[in-house]
């Protein structure tokens, strides 16, 4: 397919990747929502109200910190962590949702579905529908519904209703079809808060707007602390979105070196590792054309890492154009390596991080100690691990 | 060139029976005996449903059909060679392939076209592939020469001047999803929908084809008597899900079905 062709499709393509491609009773949906969200988007009272949740109930800014214990035991650049972790809800998820929920508000839709892997994107969600009184659906592939309890019952208590989806392999992939199918047949009354920089146009530009708060407060008060910018930034890549949002407050400042790190899981063979970018293809899913790991017919491969949020076997499609374009570098780091960064920096650092997290922690330490001192490395802290003590904890035994 | 698919319509009095079947399931060779008796039970064209593993668009009984399909190794010549057996057997019957897209472009959209025609499929159904993406039009243009059709889906929330746009590249029929949602069998219709096929028929200039829940003969006689086809997916898979473990019931099964179906329609 040569450039040209769509380049006459621009609207939602991110050089050859995006694009709408789903099924037709969303297009008016899809429509409607692009026609809302370009409304929205500078309109004044509308950026005031975000501003105002951001504030007064997620917890912004979030702290920029330098990790000093870090720094010392990884002996190489001095590290500093954007701390998502400490947003209400625990994870960079609750900033997105914030958004497409006060959307849903304006459009008035009654009722918000979304889909959940590690469960922070469905703990965010329901927690908007609580504050903001939307009746609220979750969809969780029953296997994150085991590993992920904690958060199942959260969301419960704040109203929701979780819907299990025991298809296929009963992960993120299986739950994100699950949500399109709701959407399909609600489509008037409902609006479905996707959870990453994935889906059909408009759903990537939408989250990573939002996202993007992450990366200009990251600029902004890392100037205002050490009067430069970081030389590099670092952030996991599962569908896409808190390293999306990082890296929009550095993209246009070519110094800067931004790093995704995806999910290597356990070897890189299909169906043991989340590292699409590396390891995926060309190809369409769930709406969008984008890197995925696929097989020789043109079938999905199921994805896996030891993270729930991470095992989505195609990404955002942004990072897709921004690895074609050679802008970000992808690296992945397995399973094995991000549970014992998981652990040093529990150790070390006073911080229990994501799992997700672990894997961008694990690749930074490595690039720490390559640029050595006197060099600054940003890491998305995207947030906390309570909800993966227990499956570490059940991994590793007594530790 | 006029395609089969187009040249079907022409020819057939009243409203056509398009009944469909997921391949494979519960495996290649009996796909083909499962279309041998919908055929023989009234079926005017086959739809050909390619296993995926992601089928955002369908329901739980489709989706359990590529499930079990996906039991046996998959592979798409397997596609092609049982498609091109359930051809020579009924040479007069048009064969319409639903997939989704990732398989096509996977493989390459002229390649993909090249051995569909030769396995004797005369249209694509690609509902995850909108007629206003790139390459929907790179597909089209490139499916007349395989006198293929493209086969587009309209639903009731399609804007009418969406409608208008679509017809630059369409062919062969549409298929008007007669309600929201996924595949799967429905109680109710959309209120309008004698209003708005006659309305897509008179835009478009091509005959229409309703499906998305329908399964009863009641259903069938009402919505042929407006509609220039009727599409029946779900309920026939699910007697292959029910019987399909017994070759001869199943088959004795659907051809009944079909026959019920066919003698209710116009
Ligand atoms: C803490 C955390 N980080 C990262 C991710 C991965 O998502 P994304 O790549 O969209 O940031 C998740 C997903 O659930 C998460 O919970």
């Amino acid at each position: 397919m040569n450039r040209t062709l769509y380049k006459q499709f621009d609207e939602g393509y991110f050089g050859e990747f995006g694009g709408r491609y789903a099924p037709e009773v969303l297009t008016e949906a899809l429509e409607e929502l692009e026609r809302v969200y370009a409304k929205l988007k500078d309109n004044r009272k509308f950026k005031k109200q975000v501003d105002y949740y951001f504030k007064n109930y997620v917890n912004r800014p979030s702290l920029l910190m330098y990790a000093e214990n870090l720094t010392r035991h990884w002996g190489g650049a001095r590290v500093w962590l954007k701390r998502e972790d400490l947003n209400h809800t625990g994870a960079h998820k609750i900033n997105n949702t914030i958004g497409q929920a006060l959307m849903a508000r304006y459009m008035g839709k009654k009722r918000i579905i979304a889909e959940t892997g590690a469960g922070q994107h469905g703990l965010a969600t329901a927690t908007v529908g609580a504050m903001f009184g939307f009746e609220t659906v979750v969809y969780m592939g029953d296997v994150d519904l085991k590993r992920q309890e904690l958060n199942a019952v959260k969301m419960k208590m704040m109203g929701a209703t979780v819907r299990g989806v025991s298809a296929g392999e009963a992960t993120l992939k299986e739950a994100t079809s699950e949500a399109m199918r709701d959407w399909a047949l609600n489509v008037k009354t409902t609006h479905y808060i996707v959870g990453s920089a994935i889906g059909p146009h408009p759903f990537p530009t939408i989250v990573r707007d939002f996202q993007s708060i992450i990366g200009k407060e990251s600029r902004k008060q890392f100037k205002k602390s050490e009067g430069k910018l970081p030389d590099a930034v670092v952030a996991c890549v599962g569908g896409g979105s808190n390293a999306i949002g990082m890296f929009y407050g550095f993209i246009g400042d070519k110094k800067v070196k931004l790093y995704g790190v995806e999910a290597g899981g356990r070897d890189k063979t299909p169906g043991n590792h989340s590292a699409t970018i590396s390891l995926g293809k060309p190809g369409f899913l769930h709406g969008t054309k984008t890197l995925i790991i696929q097989d020789e017919n043109g079938q999905i491969v199921p994805a896996h890492s030891v993270s729930a949020g991470l095992d989505y076997p195609g990404v955002g499609p942004e990072h897709a154009h921004l690895a074609s374009t050679g802008r970000v570098s992808y690296a992945n780091v397995d399973d094995d390596d991000a549970l014992s960064s998981f652990l040093e920096v529990c150790k070390i650092e006073g911080i229990i991080p994501a799992l997700e997290t672990a894997h961008a922690f694990s690749f930074a330490k490595k690039l720490a100690k390559d640029l050595g001192k006197k060099k600054d490395i940003l890491i998305c802290l995207s947030g906390r691990g309570d909800k993966d003590a227990a499956e570490v904890y059940r991994l590793l035994g007594d530790i | 060139m006029e395609s089969e698919i187009t040249k079907k319509f022409k020819s057939t009095e009243g409203s056509l029976f398009i009944p469909y079947i997921s391949l494979g399931d519960p495996n290649y060779e009996d796909s083909k005996r499962w279309a041998d008796a919908i055929i023989k039970g009234g079926g005017d064209i086959l739809e050909l449903g390619i296993p995926f593993s992601d089928p955002v668009a369908d329901g739980p009984v489709i989706q359990r059909a590529f499930s079990r399909a996906f039991m046996n190794p998959f592979s798409l010549e397997k596609i092609f060679a049982t498609t091109r057996s359930i051809k020579d057997a009924n040479p007069s019957t048009p064969l319409v392939y639903l997939t989704y897209f990732n398989p096509i472009y996977h493989m390459g959209i002229e390649k993909f076209l090249s051995a569909a025609n030769k396995a004797g499929v005369s249209g694509f159904i690609i509902p995850d592939l909108p007629f206003d993406s790139p390459e929907s039009h790179e597909l089209f243009s490139k499916a007349s020469k395989y006198a293929i059709d493209l086969i587009h889906l309209v639903t009731p929330a399609t804007e009418k001047s969406r409608i208008h746009k679509m017809k630059k590249n369409s062919s062969g029929f549409i298929y008007y999803v007669t309600s929201f949602g996924v595949t799967g069998e429905r109680k109710d219709f959309s209120l309008d929908l004698e209003e708005r096929i006659q309305y897509v028929r008179k835009d478009m200039g091509l005959p229409i084809a309703a499906g998305f829940g329908i399964s009863t003969p009641d259903q069938a006689a009402k919505i042929s008597k407006f509609s220039d086809g009727v599409i029946i997916g779900s309920s026939i898979q699910k007697i292959i899900e029910d019987h399909g473990s017994n070759l001869e019931i199943c088959a004795e099964k659907l051809e009944i079905y079909c026959k019920s179906i066919r003698s209710a329609m116009r």
